[in-house]
């Protein structure tokens, strides 16, 4: 029945090329650590990964109760905490998992640096894999001000001041970040957004773009 | 580990005949590895999660200028570079650092030409890396450090004396006739409470029992912990009143 199913996309469609592709490429004995436990270390881009996936589940469900306006939004926080099922694990699964990905792709970059696996054919790798981590700095510096608690709020007030002082475009920086002169409902609205559209959006192309080019370069070979 | 594997849809009456090489399938022999390693990981950041609650703060309040902010743990290394550059230096803390940093980060591959891959064959590459990474860690824990000072959250604050809370209803002062109370109420009262049961600042309502004049006129005139110096008092010589005063405050409320 399965099979006969299987058959009938596949007579239209035409899939099993694509998934062959991922499933049947071997891997190396080098980045196994089944073979020798300090292959580990390879391990830490895939877990970064794993835990980006984990920010994308748990955020989808926060944004279930969150309300991204300045009266409700802590309200709205307090209640998944307090009484949303489950909802104080969530939020810290979200929470953690922001800093949990920053060190995972940290050690994942140490270890693309010292094993010189950025180096001729996949420099455009290493360029995408910054830009990735751009885009996380990013995505911690919007989720910081959500709760909207004092922590939040004076924090990224920090930091449009600072955004602020760069000299001649300081100021339209600041404006274009907090939709005015001081961090309020336009700010928060647009961190919002920026934090839940434009940079998952942005991350998952990136990521894409990471993946395939390991697929058509291969992993680096043995040191 | 490997030697003895069978790859899925292979005989296994033949299996023992191959030779194996180390390369396995990424699907579903490499993939099960993996998915063991993520199972194991996930466990333990599921046991932090369940053991480190996230508190959240009290709400936003833009009125509330006396709140001493500090950006996630990971801006901490940018914020401290800022801090090292006040004034009309500040472009340099805020772009040309950050600008160095990020193109050096992005051109790497462009800096670093040479075909060898072993860290230890490109000990000029390898050293910068090393340096870079144990500087961000010490910035890191520098403004960390410098922001618990900030707060007066600091271990050297655990020589002060920590006095109970109490309720203010509790608290008994004596010699109200003092010109020190007077001060106390205009200007310590502000941060410490009326009875000086605690507020932004510790209580402090039977100090006396802890610190003798002395003590108590170094701490007043040389604070930590945020306090502003001379405790917001104008002269020593209100310095010495409001110190003259606390002194006696040695058995308020009846605990500490």
């Amino acid at each position: 029945m399965l099979k006969k199913a299987y058959d009938w996309i596949d007579e239209r469609l035409n899939v099993t090329p694509l998934w062959r592709d991922v499933a049947d490429h071997d891997v190396p004995p080098h980045v196994n650590p089944a073979i020798k436990m300090s292959a580990f270390i390879y391990c830490f881009g895939g877990l970064t990964f794993l835990v980006i996936t984990t920010q994308i589940l748990s955020g989808m469900f926060l944004a279930m109760y969150y309300t991204p306006d300045i009266n409700n939004a802590w309200y709205s926080v307090k209640y998944i905490d307090d009484q949303v099922l489950l909802g104080q694990v969530v939020r810290g699964m979200h929470f953690w998992g922001a800093s949990l990905v920053i060190v995972m792709m940290f050690l994942h970059m140490l270890r693309v640096f010292f094993t010189g696996a950025y180096k001729k054919p996949r420099e455009m790798n290493w360029v995408v894999g910054v830009l990735i981590f751009f885009v996380v700095l990013a995505f911690g510096f919007t989720g910081y001000l959500l709760p909207w608690d004092q922590k939040a709020y004076w924090a990224t007030s920090v930091g449009a001041q600072i955004a602020g002082s760069i000299p001649w475009i300081g100021p339209w920086i600041q404006t274009l970040l907090l939709g005015g002169h001081y961090v309020g409902a336009l700010t928060l609205s647009r961190f919002f957004a920026i934090h839940v559209f434009f940079l998952p959006a942005a991350l998952l192309v990136l990521l894409a773009l990471h993946f395939i080019m390991i697929r058509t370069q291969h992993i680096s070979g043995p040191l | 580990m490997a030697e003895g594997e069978r790859i899925p849809g292979t005989p296994r009456y033949r299996h023992s005949l191959q030779v194996h090489s180390g390369y396995e399938p990424f699907f579903p022999n490499f993939l099960l590895k993996e998915w063991i390693v993520g199972a194991v990981f996930l466990f333990a950041f599921a046991l932090w999660i369940v053991f480190n609650p996230v508190d959240l703060g009290p709400k936003a309040n833009p009125d509330d200028t006396t709140f001493i902010p500090i950006p996630d743990w990971y801006f901490l290394f940018l914020y401290q570079i800022l801090k090292y550059y006040p004034g009309s230096q500040i472009v340099v803390g805020v772009v040309l650092v950050p600008l160095i940093g990020t193109l050096l980060l992005l051109f790497t591959p462009w800096l670093d030409v040479s075909t060898e891959r072993h860290p230890y064959k490109r000990p000029l590459a390898t050293a910068a890396m090393v340096l870079v990474t144990f500087l961000v860690i010490w910035l890191t824990n520098e403004a960390r450090v410098q922001h618990l000072a900030e707060t007066g959250q600091l271990s050297s604050n655990a020589n002060l004396p920590q006095l109970k809370q109490v309720p203010a209803s509790q608290i008994k002062f004596s010699n109200t006739n003092m010109p020190g109370y007077k001060l106390f109420e205009s200007t310590c009262a502000t941060c410490h409470g009326s009875k000086g049961e605690g507020h932004i600042g510790p209580p402090i309502y039977a100090i006396g029992h802890f610190w003798d004049e002395n003590q108590l006129k170094g701490f007043v005139e040389n604070p930590s912990g945020g306090m502003p110096p001379k405790g917001g008092l104008s002269s020593d010589k209100q310095v010495d009143q409001v110190v003259a005063w606390l002194v006696k405050q040695s058995h308020s409320g009846g605990g500490y």
